[in-house]
């Protein structure tokens, strides 16, 4: 079980050994925290985005859908005075409508997702604009609470949340007959269709598990920022996609792990924030960004190499 | 040297680690008790920003024993969250002072509140941070930085002596939830206003040269009476350029920016944009540390707003 995440640990462990050694002020529990709290809204999005992977389709709409509920939820709030419970319903509701129509039209009418998403990437990031007359809609402290550590562990609800999606999305994949049909689909669609199983709910679904995700990730967004942001997760898809692919996740679809993406987040993040603490330029920052982001893959790639002759 | 071998270990995954790149800027000091100092800037890809950051790192080379310099910028002004993001693991990693230029002037409050609950200094420089949040968040903290205002007014009234009452004129403002933006605004409309000349069109370009390019292009053919356009930074004011020069009328508008970029000098120079207002970008943060110096030796004083010169710049007073 642990060898499968042991290339992923590794790296994870040697940029926390190099930033603890070039950074008195890294290893410490101040640093840990302050990552967590900022990773669940890229933890969400890349749950989402493995199972879209999996099921052979991407979903490039992510940081318009997240944008696009959180303003939902930002004008509930503020120009409706919605309580933030009364307004979490739609925010996702919005974000799953998005999901819904990414599936039923590629899988509908046969598009590659690739498209269709990119369209929603458009679609959602104006009506963003629509909602928030292109403001950042100020929401103060009403929505904080998801995002602000809880009093003694030191953890946002928000952080918790996206644990617990990143157990939920695990257990779907590997535990449930709905997981292994998205593999299946996935790795051989046509086989899976001769077998007499309907494929296109289970692709379907997996697009709005994704919206839905999304939509999360809006909300801890907005309550981080204790603002809804028009502008919010521009090019996430990409941070979320290459936080699938150092996890392992196949870009062609059939073979990925949640778990996996969580570590990769967490390489993302500590690189991030260790780069930010060492004060290293912008330019360097996107050379040592890059070049982990391929390490990680190599080493992956030759553990499971090693995996597979022994 | 010392990023290189930062670079090098982490290509070789680590047996070399980088040994001394805490004081990243290069400063000699060293000892817990001088002061650690976070600069967050905006994105470090405009000019601006850079020649801030310059600034600041020459000064601290220059007080090496006085405080210790973390320089840190996002990749372009929109990104909020990774803003946000810098100031807590800039607090988490135990620096004393915090001098950041807002990407947004209320998104950045309630991060800015949490920095000083964990009794870490805040200075606010260049885009001043919205006063309505800061109240609401129950905060104070001090702005240093120019009147944005009064410098485009300055340069508004500069283009008016060269323009007649009743001219028409366009403007391209900045991003419309930034405060310097609206500041710049209100002193270009304030300075028309005062010469009775008419803005017929107004439209956010969002600080940017090429989106600043499509839409006074659009703006010329739909108002081919436009004698002006006033840019609120001079990213557009040389898409605005481009855009007049393309549609054949070279010289006929006039121009007007803001902040004095190196790019603009040369068409300052040559009388294709007719002026722009200089704040002094290299000597921004480096008043904003100073700020921050001051409020860390005497932790009792109330902080207050330091205004920092803006001068008009046009071809008459920039050197051939």
């Amino acid at each position: 079980m642990l060898v499968q995440y042991a290339g992923l640990l590794i790296v994870l462990a040697v940029l926390v050994g190099v930033f603890s050694y070039g950074s008195e002020h890294f290893f410490q529990k101040n640093t840990f925290v302050s990552i967590a709290n900022q990773i669940p809204d890229l933890t969400l999005v890349a749950v989402g985005m493995t199972l879209v992977l999996i099921v052979g389709g991407i979903d490039l709409s992510v940081g318009s859908v997240l944008a696009l509920s959180s303003a939902v939820l930002g004008v509930l709030m503020v120009q409706y005075g919605w309580p933030l419970w009364g307004a979490i319903p739609l925010c996702l509701l919005a974000a799953a409508a998005c999901g819904l129509f990414n599936g039923m039209v590629s899988i509908g009418f046969g598009i590659p997702s690739f498209i269709v998403t990119l369209g929603m990437l458009e679609i959602a990031r104006g009506a963003t604009k629509v909602v928030t007359d292109s403001q950042l809609i100020y929401i103060g402290s009403a929505v904080e609470p998801i995002g602000e550590p809880l009093p003694g562990v030191l953890l946002s609800p928000a952080f918790l949340l996206a644990v617990a999606a990143v157990i939920v999305g695990q257990f779907l994949l590997t535990c449930t007959v709905f997981g292994r049909y998205c593999v299946a689909i996935g790795t051989n669609a046509e086989a899976v269709r001769m077998s007499g199983i309907r494929s296109a709910p289970y692709s379907i679904s997996v697009f709005v598990i994704s919206g839905v995700l999304c939509g999360l990730a809006g909300l801890a967004h907005a309550s981080r920022l204790s603002s809804a942001d028009p502008n919010a997760a521009i090019g996430i898809e990409l941070s979320a996609i290459a936080a699938c692919v150092i996890g392992g996740t196949s870009l062609m679809g059939g073979r990925g792990s949640v778990v996996s993406s969580f570590i990769g987040v967490l390489i993302i993040a500590v690189l991030q924030t260790g780069l930010a603490q060492l004060g290293v330029s912008d330019a360097q920052k996107q050379i040592i960004t890059g070049s982990v982001i391929v390490i990680a893959v190599i080493v992956d790639a030759l553990r499971s190499r090693w995996v597979n002759e022994h | 040297m010392k990023y290189a071998s930062l670079l090098l270990a982490f290509v070789l995954l680590g047996c070399s680690g980088p040994g001394d790149s805490q004081s990243s800027t290069g400063g000699g000091a060293s000892g817990d008790d001088t002061p650690r100092i976070a600069l967050v800037m905006k994105s470090l890809a405009n000019e601006f920003f850079s020649t801030m950051a310059d600034g600041a790192k020459q000064h601290q080379a220059e007080h090496a024993d006085d405080y210790r310099l973390i320089v840190n910028g996002i990749k372009d002004e929109r990104d909020l969250s990774r803003q946000v993001a810098l100031v807590e693991e800039m607090v988490a990693s135990g620096v004393d002072a915090i001098v950041i230029a807002p990407a947004d002037s209320k998104a950045l409050a309630p991060a800015l509140r949490r920095a000083m609950q964990a009794g870490v200094v805040v200075v606010n420089i260049d885009n001043r941070l919205d006063a309505d949040v800061l109240q609401r968040e129950a905060i104070a903290i001090p702005f240093v930085g120019p009147d944005n205002k009064a410098g485009a007014k300055k340069v508004g009234d500069y283009l008016a002596s060269k323009l007649t009452k009743g001219d028409a004129v366009a403007m391209l403002e900045g991003l419309r939830t930034s405060f310097n933006g609206a500041q710049r605004r209100e002193g270009f409309e304030q300075a028309m206003r005062e010469a009775g000349i008419v803005i017929v069109a107004s439209q956010s370009a969002e600080w940017e040269m090429s989106k600043a390019n499509t839409i006074a292009a659009a703006m010329l053919s739909e108002h081919p009476q436009i004698k002006a356009i006033l840019a609120a930074n001079d990213s557009m004011a040389l898409g605005a350029m481009a855009a007049v020069k393309s549609s054949g009328r070279g010289g006929e508008v006039q121009i007007v920016g803001f902040d004095n970029i190196s790019a603009i000098k040369s068409a300052i120079g040559e009388g294709k944009v007719l002026a722009t207002a200089d704040q002094h970008g290299d000597m921004l943060a480096v008043y904003g540390i100073e700020a921050a110096l001051a409020m860390l030796e005497d932790p009792d004083q109330t902080p207050a707003d330091i205004e920092t010169p803006v001068e008009l710049i046009t071809a008459e007073t920039t050197p051939k």
